[in-house]
Protein backbone atom coordinates (compact mmCIF):
# COMPACT_ATOMS: atom_id res chain seq x y z
CA UNK A 1 0.00 0.00 0.00
CA UNK A 2 3.14 1.98 0.57
CA UNK A 3 4.39 1.46 -2.40
CA UNK A 4 0.74 2.26 -4.45
CA UNK A 5 0.98 5.84 -2.56
CA UNK A 6 4.85 6.27 -3.98
CA UNK A 7 4.01 4.96 -7.35
CA UNK A 8 1.45 7.61 -7.39
CA UNK A 9 3.87 10.78 -6.12
CA UNK A 10 5.99 9.74 -9.17
CA UNK A 11 2.63 9.41 -11.37
CA UNK A 12 1.76 12.67 -10.51
CA UNK A 13 5.81 13.84 -10.86
CA UNK A 14 5.70 12.49 -15.01
CA UNK A 15 2.67 13.73 -15.51
CA UNK A 16 3.79 17.08 -14.76
CA UNK A 17 6.64 16.92 -16.75
CA UNK A 18 4.75 15.78 -19.84
CA UNK A 19 2.59 18.66 -19.89
CA UNK A 20 5.21 21.02 -19.09
CA UNK A 21 6.85 19.14 -22.07
CA UNK A 22 4.01 19.98 -23.94
CA UNK A 23 3.98 23.57 -22.98
CA UNK A 24 7.69 24.23 -24.35
CA UNK A 25 6.44 22.46 -27.42
CA UNK A 26 3.36 24.50 -27.45
CA UNK A 27 5.37 27.88 -26.51
CA UNK A 28 8.03 27.88 -29.23
CA UNK A 29 4.90 28.14 -32.07
CA UNK A 30 3.25 30.38 -29.80
CA UNK A 31 3.06 34.41 -29.87
CA UNK A 32 2.10 34.32 -26.45
CA UNK A 33 3.79 32.20 -23.73
CA UNK A 34 1.65 29.97 -21.38
CA UNK A 35 3.98 29.91 -18.18
CA UNK A 36 4.90 26.62 -16.74
CA UNK A 37 2.95 24.57 -14.28
CA UNK A 38 4.55 25.18 -10.65
CA UNK A 39 2.82 22.79 -9.23
CA UNK A 40 6.21 21.43 -7.72
CA UNK A 41 7.44 23.97 -5.67
CA UNK A 42 7.49 24.98 -1.70
CA UNK A 43 4.99 25.65 -0.78
CA UNK A 44 2.18 24.74 -2.51
CA UNK A 45 3.66 21.68 -3.10
CA UNK A 46 2.06 20.11 0.17
CA UNK A 47 -1.52 21.46 -0.62
CA UNK A 48 -1.21 20.22 -4.53
CA UNK A 49 0.00 16.56 -3.39
CA UNK A 50 -2.13 16.54 -0.64
CA UNK A 51 -4.95 17.18 -2.43
CA UNK A 52 -4.43 14.06 -5.60
CA UNK A 53 -3.29 11.49 -3.06
CA UNK A 54 -6.56 12.44 -1.28
CA UNK A 55 -9.12 12.18 -4.19
CA UNK A 56 -12.24 9.37 -3.26
CA UNK A 57 -11.15 7.72 -6.41
CA UNK A 58 -7.61 7.17 -4.93
CA UNK A 59 -8.00 6.61 -1.20
CA UNK A 60 -10.59 3.78 -2.51
CA UNK A 61 -8.04 1.34 -3.07
CA UNK A 62 -6.22 1.06 0.57
CA UNK A 63 -10.02 1.53 1.63
CA UNK A 64 -10.81 -1.67 -0.55
CA UNK A 65 -7.73 -3.52 0.99
CA UNK A 66 -8.81 -2.70 4.14
CA UNK A 67 -12.46 -4.08 3.69
CA UNK A 68 -10.70 -7.13 2.75
CA UNK A 69 -8.55 -7.56 5.89
CA UNK A 70 -11.85 -7.26 8.23
CA UNK A 71 -14.46 -9.81 5.95
CA UNK A 72 -11.67 -12.37 5.75
CA UNK A 73 -11.44 -12.44 9.85
CA UNK A 74 -15.21 -12.94 9.53
CA UNK A 75 -15.15 -15.52 6.28
CA UNK A 76 -11.88 -17.52 7.38
CA UNK A 77 -13.75 -17.47 10.57
CA UNK A 78 -10.37 -15.97 12.24
CA UNK A 79 -12.06 -14.01 14.65
CA UNK A 80 -13.86 -16.96 16.33
CA UNK A 81 -10.33 -18.89 16.43
CA UNK A 82 -8.72 -15.89 17.91
CA UNK A 83 -11.60 -15.16 20.58
CA UNK A 84 -11.26 -18.76 21.35
CA UNK A 85 -7.81 -19.07 21.89
CA UNK A 86 -7.94 -16.04 24.20
CA UNK A 87 -8.03 -12.93 22.75
CA UNK A 88 -10.68 -10.48 24.05
CA UNK A 89 -13.64 -8.87 21.69
CA UNK A 90 -11.49 -5.33 22.75
CA UNK A 91 -8.30 -6.52 22.12
CA UNK A 92 -8.94 -7.61 18.68
CA UNK A 93 -11.15 -4.59 17.65
CA UNK A 94 -8.40 -2.53 19.17
CA UNK A 95 -5.74 -4.61 16.75
CA UNK A 96 -7.70 -3.86 13.65
CA UNK A 97 -7.85 0.33 15.31
CA UNK A 98 -3.73 -0.16 15.93
CA UNK A 99 -3.53 -1.77 12.04
CA UNK A 100 -5.28 1.08 10.47
CA UNK A 101 -3.83 3.67 12.39
CA UNK A 102 -0.26 2.30 11.28
CA UNK A 103 -0.97 2.08 7.86
CA UNK A 104 -2.61 5.72 7.72
CA UNK A 105 1.29 7.09 9.70
CA UNK A 106 3.19 5.12 7.35
CA UNK A 107 1.08 6.15 3.65
CA UNK A 108 1.66 9.91 5.09
CA UNK A 109 5.06 9.51 6.26
CA UNK A 110 5.81 8.14 2.21
CA UNK A 111 3.55 11.00 0.64
CA UNK A 112 5.93 13.75 3.45
CA UNK A 113 9.30 11.84 1.80
CA UNK A 114 8.02 12.17 -1.64
CA UNK A 115 6.24 15.53 -1.27
CA UNK A 116 10.26 16.77 0.01
CA UNK A 117 12.48 15.03 -2.37
CA UNK A 118 10.07 16.54 -5.53
CA UNK A 119 10.10 19.68 -3.57
CA UNK A 120 13.30 20.49 -2.95
CA UNK A 121 14.21 18.92 -7.05
CA UNK A 122 11.82 21.75 -8.61
CA UNK A 123 12.46 24.61 -6.18
CA UNK A 124 15.74 26.53 -6.91
CA UNK A 125 15.62 28.92 -4.01
CA UNK A 126 13.81 28.23 -0.79
CA UNK A 127 14.36 28.73 2.56
CA UNK A 128 13.57 26.50 5.11
CA UNK A 129 10.07 28.02 6.03
CA UNK A 130 9.05 28.19 2.82
CA UNK A 131 9.64 24.39 3.06
CA UNK A 132 7.63 23.46 5.50
CA UNK A 133 5.41 26.61 5.46
CA UNK A 134 2.03 24.70 4.30
CA UNK A 135 2.91 20.93 5.73
CA UNK A 136 -0.11 20.99 7.77
CA UNK A 137 -1.71 19.90 4.77
CA UNK A 138 -0.31 16.52 5.22
CA UNK A 139 -1.95 16.40 8.52
CA UNK A 140 -5.07 16.53 7.08
CA UNK A 141 -4.13 14.37 4.46
CA UNK A 142 -3.90 11.85 7.21
CA UNK A 143 -6.91 12.75 9.11
CA UNK A 144 -8.44 11.99 5.56
CA UNK A 145 -7.00 9.00 5.09
CA UNK A 146 -7.37 7.29 9.16
CA UNK A 147 -11.55 8.51 8.70
CA UNK A 148 -11.72 6.71 5.11
CA UNK A 149 -9.92 3.36 6.00
CA UNK A 150 -12.42 3.62 9.22
CA UNK A 151 -15.40 4.07 7.56
CA UNK A 152 -14.20 1.34 5.07
CA UNK A 153 -13.60 -1.08 8.54
CA UNK A 154 -17.12 0.05 9.55
CA UNK A 155 -18.86 -1.05 6.34
CA UNK A 156 -16.66 -4.41 6.13
CA UNK A 157 -17.38 -5.15 9.80
CA UNK A 158 -20.92 -4.92 9.74
CA UNK A 159 -21.58 -6.51 6.27
CA UNK A 160 -18.96 -9.46 7.23
CA UNK A 161 -19.17 -10.28 3.60
CA UNK A 162 -15.82 -9.65 1.18
CA UNK A 163 -17.77 -8.80 -2.69
CA UNK A 164 -21.24 -7.08 -1.17
CA UNK A 165 -18.87 -4.61 1.22
CA UNK A 166 -16.25 -3.35 -1.83
CA UNK A 167 -19.34 -3.01 -3.84
CA UNK A 168 -21.43 -1.04 -1.22
CA UNK A 169 -18.68 1.12 -0.45
CA UNK A 170 -17.67 1.57 -3.26
CA UNK A 171 -20.73 2.11 -4.74
CA UNK A 172 -21.84 5.18 -1.40
CA UNK A 173 -18.20 6.67 -2.01
CA UNK A 174 -18.05 7.26 -5.60
CA UNK A 175 -22.19 7.24 -7.08
CA UNK A 176 -24.29 7.67 -3.97
CA UNK A 177 -22.89 10.37 -2.54
CA UNK A 178 -21.69 12.87 -4.97
CA UNK A 179 -25.67 12.39 -5.62
CA UNK A 180 -26.74 12.88 -2.78
CA UNK A 181 -24.44 15.38 -2.41
CA UNK A 182 -26.06 17.23 -5.36
CA UNK A 183 -30.19 16.73 -4.21
CA UNK A 184 -29.76 17.75 -1.17
CA UNK A 185 -28.37 21.15 -2.75
CA UNK A 186 -31.29 21.40 -4.49
CA UNK A 187 -33.20 25.08 -2.74
CA UNK A 188 -36.02 23.40 -0.91
CA UNK A 189 -34.18 20.85 0.42
CA UNK A 190 -31.07 22.94 1.89
CA UNK A 191 -31.52 25.54 4.10
CA UNK A 192 -27.81 25.70 4.94
CA UNK A 193 -25.31 23.47 3.29
CA UNK A 194 -26.22 20.22 5.35
CA UNK A 195 -24.66 18.35 1.77
CA UNK A 196 -20.83 19.09 3.28
CA UNK A 197 -21.35 17.14 6.58
CA UNK A 198 -21.96 14.05 4.47
CA UNK A 199 -19.47 11.19 5.20
CA UNK A 200 -17.11 11.09 2.67
CA UNK A 201 -17.38 14.50 1.70
CA UNK A 202 -16.19 15.61 4.85
CA UNK A 203 -13.22 13.69 4.30
CA UNK A 204 -12.81 15.31 0.86
CA UNK A 205 -13.05 18.99 2.12
CA UNK A 206 -10.49 19.02 4.24
CA UNK A 207 -7.72 19.55 1.65
CA UNK A 208 -9.75 21.63 -0.77
CA UNK A 209 -8.76 21.51 -4.81
CA UNK A 210 -5.62 23.31 -4.95
CA UNK A 211 -6.64 26.40 -7.44
CA UNK A 212 -3.11 26.72 -9.03
CA UNK A 213 -1.19 29.68 -8.71
CA UNK A 214 -1.29 30.59 -12.13
CA UNK A 215 -5.12 30.03 -12.36
CA UNK A 216 -5.51 32.42 -9.02
CA UNK A 217 -3.52 34.96 -11.18
CA UNK A 218 -5.64 34.65 -14.26
CA UNK A 219 -9.27 34.01 -12.64
CA UNK A 220 -8.94 35.70 -9.16
CA UNK A 221 -10.55 32.74 -7.38
CA UNK A 222 -9.61 31.99 -3.67
CA UNK A 223 -7.11 29.28 -2.76
CA UNK A 224 -7.28 27.45 0.43
CA UNK A 225 -4.56 28.17 2.49
CA UNK A 226 -4.80 26.75 5.59
CA UNK A 227 -6.97 23.62 6.97
CA UNK A 228 -9.97 24.78 8.92
CA UNK A 229 -10.77 22.94 12.22
CA UNK A 230 -14.38 22.47 11.71
CA UNK A 231 -13.34 20.54 8.93
CA UNK A 232 -11.17 17.81 10.14
CA UNK A 233 -13.16 16.96 12.97
CA UNK A 234 -16.40 15.98 11.27
CA UNK A 235 -15.01 13.40 9.91
CA UNK A 236 -12.67 12.36 13.12
CA UNK A 237 -16.53 12.35 15.04
CA UNK A 238 -17.77 10.02 12.25
CA UNK A 239 -14.85 7.50 13.19
CA UNK A 240 -15.55 8.07 16.67
CA UNK A 241 -19.16 7.36 16.47
CA UNK A 242 -18.09 4.41 13.86
CA UNK A 243 -15.98 2.77 16.15
CA UNK A 244 -18.42 3.25 19.30
CA UNK A 245 -21.13 1.16 17.20
CA UNK A 246 -18.63 -1.41 16.18
CA UNK A 247 -17.46 -1.97 20.00
CA UNK A 248 -20.90 -2.12 20.85
CA UNK A 249 -22.13 -4.76 18.39
CA UNK A 250 -18.94 -6.63 18.82
CA UNK A 251 -19.57 -7.01 22.70
CA UNK A 252 -22.68 -8.07 22.04
CA UNK A 253 -23.38 -10.21 19.35
CA UNK A 254 -22.73 -13.82 18.71
CA UNK A 255 -19.64 -14.52 16.82
CA UNK B 1 -11.14 -32.52 43.90
CA UNK B 2 -10.32 -29.40 41.79
CA UNK B 3 -13.30 -27.99 39.87
CA UNK B 4 -12.62 -27.20 36.57
CA UNK B 5 -15.71 -26.25 35.05
CA UNK B 6 -18.72 -25.11 36.86
CA UNK B 7 -22.13 -24.60 35.03
CA UNK B 8 -25.14 -22.96 36.45
CA UNK B 9 -28.61 -23.10 34.53
CA UNK B 10 -27.13 -20.96 31.32
CA UNK B 11 -30.24 -20.83 28.50
CA UNK B 12 -29.71 -19.49 25.32
CA UNK B 13 -32.31 -19.24 22.81
CA UNK B 14 -31.97 -17.99 18.72
CA UNK B 15 -35.48 -16.83 17.90
CA UNK B 16 -38.13 -19.30 19.01
CA UNK B 17 -35.89 -22.07 19.37
CA UNK B 18 -34.69 -22.86 22.57
CA UNK B 19 -30.68 -24.05 21.61
CA UNK B 20 -29.77 -24.24 25.68
CA UNK B 21 -32.39 -24.56 28.17
CA UNK B 22 -30.98 -24.34 31.98
CA UNK B 23 -28.14 -26.38 31.68
CA UNK B 24 -25.98 -27.51 35.02
CA UNK B 25 -22.24 -29.15 34.90
CA UNK B 26 -19.85 -29.48 37.12
CA UNK B 27 -16.61 -30.80 35.40
CA UNK B 28 -13.48 -31.68 37.63
CA UNK B 29 -9.83 -31.98 37.08
CA UNK B 30 -8.68 -35.15 35.09
CA UNK B 31 -11.99 -36.46 33.60
CA UNK B 32 -12.60 -36.93 30.10
CA UNK B 33 -15.93 -35.76 30.10
CA UNK B 34 -18.31 -36.44 27.04
CA UNK B 35 -21.33 -34.21 25.83
CA UNK B 36 -23.19 -36.67 24.41
CA UNK B 37 -26.57 -35.78 22.34
CA UNK B 38 -28.07 -35.96 18.66
CA UNK B 39 -27.65 -33.13 16.04
CA UNK B 40 -28.96 -29.79 17.33
CA UNK B 41 -29.18 -30.68 20.86
CA UNK B 42 -27.04 -27.69 21.89
CA UNK B 43 -23.37 -28.65 22.16
CA UNK B 44 -21.76 -26.86 19.83
CA UNK B 45 -24.12 -23.83 21.50
CA UNK B 46 -22.99 -24.83 25.10
CA UNK B 47 -19.36 -25.36 24.44
CA UNK B 48 -19.56 -21.56 22.52
CA UNK B 49 -21.02 -20.21 25.48
CA UNK B 50 -18.68 -21.53 27.42
CA UNK B 51 -15.83 -19.78 25.40
CA UNK B 52 -17.04 -16.38 24.80
CA UNK B 53 -18.19 -17.22 21.05
CA UNK B 54 -22.03 -16.72 22.15
CA UNK B 55 -23.69 -14.32 24.57
CA UNK B 56 -25.64 -17.07 26.65
CA UNK B 57 -29.15 -16.00 27.79
CA UNK B 58 -29.25 -16.53 31.15
CA UNK B 59 -27.31 -18.73 33.90
CA UNK B 60 -23.70 -18.48 34.61
CA UNK B 61 -20.24 -20.59 34.49
CA UNK B 62 -16.81 -20.30 36.43
CA UNK B 63 -13.90 -22.05 34.80
CA UNK B 64 -11.25 -22.66 37.17
CA UNK B 65 -13.71 -21.04 40.02
CA UNK B 66 -13.14 -17.82 38.09
CA UNK B 67 -15.48 -15.89 36.07
CA UNK B 68 -14.98 -16.62 32.54
CA UNK B 69 -12.22 -13.87 31.02
CA UNK B 70 -9.50 -13.95 28.24
CA UNK B 71 -7.59 -15.72 30.81
CA UNK B 72 -9.32 -18.74 31.90
CA UNK B 73 -9.43 -18.79 27.68
CA UNK B 74 -5.68 -18.75 27.22
CA UNK B 75 -5.33 -22.01 29.76
CA UNK B 76 -8.17 -23.89 27.28
CA UNK B 77 -6.93 -25.77 23.88
CA UNK B 78 -10.22 -25.96 21.75
CA UNK B 79 -11.20 -27.50 18.32
CA UNK B 80 -14.52 -26.03 17.41
CA UNK B 81 -16.37 -27.55 14.44
CA UNK B 82 -14.21 -26.63 11.65
CA UNK B 83 -10.27 -25.62 11.75
CA UNK B 84 -10.25 -21.99 11.27
CA UNK B 85 -7.27 -20.59 10.24
CA UNK B 86 -5.45 -18.28 7.86
CA UNK B 87 -5.03 -20.04 4.23
CA UNK B 88 -2.43 -18.19 3.01
CA UNK B 89 -0.37 -18.55 6.02
CA UNK B 90 1.97 -21.49 6.88
CA UNK B 91 1.04 -23.81 9.88
CA UNK B 92 4.12 -22.61 11.40
CA UNK B 93 3.25 -19.03 11.06
CA UNK B 94 -0.34 -20.07 12.33
CA UNK B 95 1.08 -21.59 15.60
CA UNK B 96 3.34 -18.73 16.10
CA UNK B 97 -0.28 -16.13 15.98
CA UNK B 98 -1.79 -18.67 18.37
CA UNK B 99 1.20 -18.60 20.65
CA UNK B 100 1.10 -15.32 20.93
CA UNK B 101 -2.59 -14.82 21.70
CA UNK B 102 -2.02 -17.23 24.46
CA UNK B 103 1.19 -16.05 25.59
CA UNK B 104 2.87 -19.14 25.20
CA UNK B 105 6.75 -19.56 23.76
CA UNK B 106 7.38 -20.64 20.21
CA UNK B 107 9.61 -23.92 21.53
CA UNK B 108 6.57 -25.98 21.85
CA UNK B 109 5.49 -25.50 17.65
CA UNK B 110 8.02 -27.84 16.53
CA UNK B 111 6.73 -30.38 19.11
CA UNK B 112 2.72 -30.53 19.15
CA UNK B 113 3.47 -30.38 14.94
CA UNK B 114 5.58 -33.59 15.30
CA UNK B 115 2.67 -35.12 17.53
CA UNK B 116 0.25 -34.38 15.27
CA UNK B 117 2.17 -35.77 12.57
CA UNK B 118 2.83 -32.23 10.46
CA UNK B 119 6.37 -31.41 10.97
CA UNK B 120 6.89 -32.63 7.00
CA UNK B 121 4.58 -29.45 6.21
CA UNK B 122 5.23 -27.17 8.49
CA UNK B 123 6.23 -24.48 6.01
CA UNK B 124 3.12 -24.80 3.31
CA UNK B 125 0.45 -22.76 3.49
CA UNK B 126 -2.88 -23.97 5.24
CA UNK B 127 -4.73 -23.66 2.28
CA UNK B 128 -3.01 -26.66 0.58
CA UNK B 129 -3.52 -28.90 3.25
CA UNK B 130 -6.29 -32.03 3.40
CA UNK B 131 -9.30 -31.98 5.30
CA UNK B 132 -7.62 -34.44 7.30
CA UNK B 133 -4.54 -32.40 8.09
CA UNK B 134 -6.46 -29.25 8.68
CA UNK B 135 -8.14 -31.11 11.46
CA UNK B 136 -4.83 -32.25 12.73
CA UNK B 137 -3.36 -28.79 12.62
CA UNK B 138 -6.23 -27.56 14.91
CA UNK B 139 -5.15 -30.23 17.32
CA UNK B 140 -1.89 -28.98 17.32
CA UNK B 141 -2.91 -25.56 18.06
CA UNK B 142 -5.53 -26.76 20.51
CA UNK B 143 -2.64 -28.10 22.37
CA UNK B 144 -0.06 -25.71 22.43
CA UNK B 145 1.33 -24.72 25.46
CA UNK B 146 0.17 -27.35 27.97
CA UNK B 147 -3.09 -26.37 28.12
CA UNK B 148 -5.36 -27.36 31.42
CA UNK B 149 -8.37 -28.50 29.34
CA UNK B 150 -8.87 -29.63 25.82
CA UNK B 151 -12.59 -28.44 24.33
CA UNK B 152 -13.34 -31.03 21.09
CA UNK B 153 -16.07 -30.61 19.25
CA UNK B 154 -17.22 -33.62 17.12
CA UNK B 155 -13.21 -33.99 16.61
CA UNK B 156 -13.31 -37.02 14.80
CA UNK B 157 -16.65 -35.88 12.14
CA UNK B 158 -15.35 -36.23 8.42
CA UNK B 159 -12.31 -38.05 9.31
CA UNK B 160 -11.49 -41.21 7.45
CA UNK B 161 -11.33 -44.75 9.73
CA UNK B 162 -7.64 -44.80 9.70
CA UNK B 163 -7.72 -40.70 10.75
CA UNK B 164 -10.24 -41.57 13.47
CA UNK B 165 -8.51 -44.11 14.81
CA UNK B 166 -5.33 -41.38 15.48
CA UNK B 167 -7.80 -39.04 16.37
CA UNK B 168 -8.49 -41.03 19.18
CA UNK B 169 -5.17 -42.72 19.93
CA UNK B 170 -4.19 -38.98 19.79
CA UNK B 171 -6.96 -38.01 22.47
CA UNK B 172 -6.00 -40.98 24.60
CA UNK B 173 -2.64 -39.92 24.89
CA UNK B 174 -3.90 -36.55 26.25
CA UNK B 175 -6.32 -37.51 28.60
CA UNK B 176 -3.58 -40.10 29.82
CA UNK B 177 -1.37 -36.87 30.41
CA UNK B 178 -3.85 -35.88 33.14
CA UNK B 179 -5.31 -33.19 30.97
CA UNK B 180 -9.01 -32.77 31.31
CA UNK B 181 -11.05 -33.04 28.46
CA UNK B 182 -14.66 -32.20 27.40
CA UNK B 183 -15.54 -33.99 24.14
CA UNK B 184 -18.75 -32.97 22.47
CA UNK B 185 -20.15 -36.12 19.82
CA UNK B 186 -23.19 -37.47 18.80
CA UNK B 187 -21.50 -41.02 18.52
CA UNK B 188 -22.02 -43.09 21.63
CA UNK B 189 -19.75 -45.43 20.30
CA UNK B 190 -16.88 -42.81 20.59
CA UNK B 191 -17.99 -41.58 23.79
CA UNK B 192 -18.20 -44.68 25.19
CA UNK B 193 -14.18 -45.85 23.98
CA UNK B 194 -13.26 -42.39 25.50
CA UNK B 195 -14.94 -40.45 27.92
CA UNK B 196 -14.68 -41.34 31.88
CA UNK B 197 -17.86 -39.42 32.12
CA UNK B 198 -20.77 -38.01 30.46
CA UNK B 199 -24.04 -35.75 30.25
CA UNK B 200 -26.55 -36.76 27.75
CA UNK B 201 -28.21 -33.67 26.12
CA UNK B 202 -31.46 -33.75 24.04
CA UNK B 203 -33.35 -30.26 23.08
CA UNK B 204 -30.49 -28.22 25.11
CA UNK B 205 -31.79 -29.96 28.32
CA UNK B 206 -29.56 -32.51 30.16
CA UNK B 207 -31.31 -35.77 30.97
CA UNK B 208 -28.72 -37.24 32.90
CA UNK B 209 -24.69 -37.48 33.62
CA UNK B 210 -22.81 -39.18 35.72
CA UNK B 211 -19.93 -42.14 35.14
CA UNK B 212 -20.08 -43.63 31.53
CA UNK B 213 -20.15 -47.21 33.07
CA UNK B 214 -22.83 -46.33 35.38
CA UNK B 215 -24.80 -44.03 32.91
CA UNK B 216 -24.21 -46.21 29.58
CA UNK B 217 -23.07 -49.19 30.07
CA UNK B 218 -25.92 -50.42 32.67
CA UNK B 219 -28.16 -53.24 32.62
CA UNK B 220 -31.65 -52.67 33.51
CA UNK B 221 -32.75 -56.14 32.17
CA UNK B 222 -32.44 -59.16 34.27
CA UNK B 223 -32.98 -62.45 32.97
CA UNK B 224 -34.35 -64.80 35.86
CA UNK B 225 -35.47 -68.75 36.67
CA UNK B 226 -36.10 -70.85 39.67
CA UNK B 227 -38.20 -73.99 39.83
CA UNK B 228 -41.54 -72.36 41.19
CA UNK B 229 -42.32 -69.68 38.64
CA UNK B 230 -45.63 -68.29 39.65
CA UNK B 231 -43.93 -67.71 43.47
CA UNK B 232 -41.55 -65.81 41.81
CA UNK B 233 -43.24 -63.85 39.81
CA UNK B 234 -45.08 -62.66 42.62
CA UNK B 235 -42.06 -61.73 44.88
CA UNK B 236 -39.65 -60.09 42.32
CA UNK B 237 -43.05 -57.46 41.67
CA UNK B 238 -42.01 -56.37 45.04
CA UNK B 239 -39.06 -54.86 44.47
CA UNK B 240 -39.00 -51.45 44.51
CA UNK B 241 -37.72 -50.70 41.20
CA UNK B 242 -39.79 -53.38 39.45
CA UNK B 243 -41.15 -52.08 36.59
CA UNK B 244 -42.31 -55.09 34.54
CA UNK B 245 -41.58 -58.61 33.27
CA UNK B 246 -42.18 -60.84 30.28
CA UNK B 247 -42.31 -64.55 29.96
CA UNK B 248 -39.10 -66.00 27.42
CA UNK B 249 -39.71 -69.63 27.35
CA UNK B 250 -39.19 -71.04 30.82
CA UNK B 251 -37.50 -67.60 31.69
CA UNK B 252 -38.37 -64.47 33.41
CA UNK B 253 -37.40 -61.11 31.91
CA UNK B 254 -37.71 -58.53 34.10
CA UNK B 255 -37.31 -54.70 33.47
CA UNK B 256 -36.34 -52.67 35.70
CA UNK B 257 -36.89 -48.54 36.43
CA UNK B 258 -33.11 -47.85 37.20
CA UNK B 259 -30.12 -49.99 36.54
CA UNK B 260 -29.79 -52.17 38.89
CA UNK B 261 -26.77 -55.09 39.92
CA UNK B 262 -27.81 -59.08 39.49
CA UNK B 263 -26.27 -59.61 42.92
CA UNK B 264 -28.23 -57.37 44.90
CA UNK B 265 -31.39 -59.02 42.74
CA UNK B 266 -30.64 -62.26 44.09
CA UNK B 267 -29.69 -61.21 47.75
CA UNK B 268 -33.45 -59.60 47.58
CA UNK B 269 -35.20 -62.97 46.45
CA UNK B 270 -33.01 -64.91 48.87
CA UNK B 271 -34.42 -63.51 52.06
CA UNK B 272 -37.74 -64.37 50.80
CA UNK B 273 -36.49 -68.09 50.51
CA UNK B 274 -36.65 -68.24 46.20
CA UNK B 275 -33.13 -69.61 45.37
CA UNK B 276 -32.90 -69.00 42.09
CA UNK B 277 -31.76 -71.35 39.20
CA UNK B 278 -31.37 -69.21 36.47
CA UNK B 279 -29.48 -65.43 36.42
CA UNK B 280 -28.45 -63.25 34.25
CA UNK B 281 -27.80 -59.96 32.64
CA UNK B 282 -29.21 -58.76 29.76
CA UNK B 283 -27.07 -56.16 28.16
CA UNK B 284 -29.09 -54.57 25.40
CA UNK B 285 -27.04 -52.32 22.74
CA UNK B 286 -25.79 -48.64 23.89
CA UNK B 287 -27.51 -47.22 21.06
CA UNK B 288 -31.19 -49.31 22.10
CA UNK B 289 -30.52 -47.41 25.48
CA UNK B 290 -29.44 -44.56 23.93
CA UNK B 291 -32.55 -44.03 21.70
CA UNK B 292 -34.82 -45.04 25.00
CA UNK B 293 -33.04 -42.53 26.76
CA UNK B 294 -33.41 -40.08 24.52
CA UNK B 295 -37.44 -41.48 23.89
CA UNK B 296 -38.54 -41.41 27.30
CA UNK B 297 -37.86 -37.84 28.04
CA UNK B 298 -39.52 -36.39 25.11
Amino acid sequence: MGLYFLFLVLGILMAGFTINSWLDNINKHSPIPFPHITIYFFPEIWHNIMFFASLRYILIFPAIVIIILITNEFTNKTIRQNIVNGMSRQEFLLSKLQLIFLISVLITIILIIGTLIIGMANTSNYTMAMMFNKMSFAGGFFIQIFSFLIFAFFTGFLLRNTGLSIAIFTLYAVIIEPVLYVILKIPPLQPNNVSQFLPINSVVRIVEYPYFPVLKKIMGLNIQEQLSLLDCSVPLIYSAVMIGIVYIVLSRKDL
Amino acid sequence: MEKILSIQGISKKYGHIQAVNGLDIDIFKGQVFGLLGPNGSGKTTTLSILLDLIRKDQGNFEWFGKPPSKESRKRIGSVIESPNFFPYLSARRNLKIVADIKDKPYNDIDEVLKVTGLFERRNDRFKTYSFGMKQRLAVASALLGNPDVLILDEPTNGLDPQGIAQMRDLIKGVADKGITIILASHLLDEVQKICSHVAVLNKGKKLFDGEVSDVLAVSELLEIATTDMILLQKAIADHPDFKSMTRSEDKWLVYFKTPIKAGEVNEFLYKQGIVLTHLSERKRTLEQHFLELLHDNS
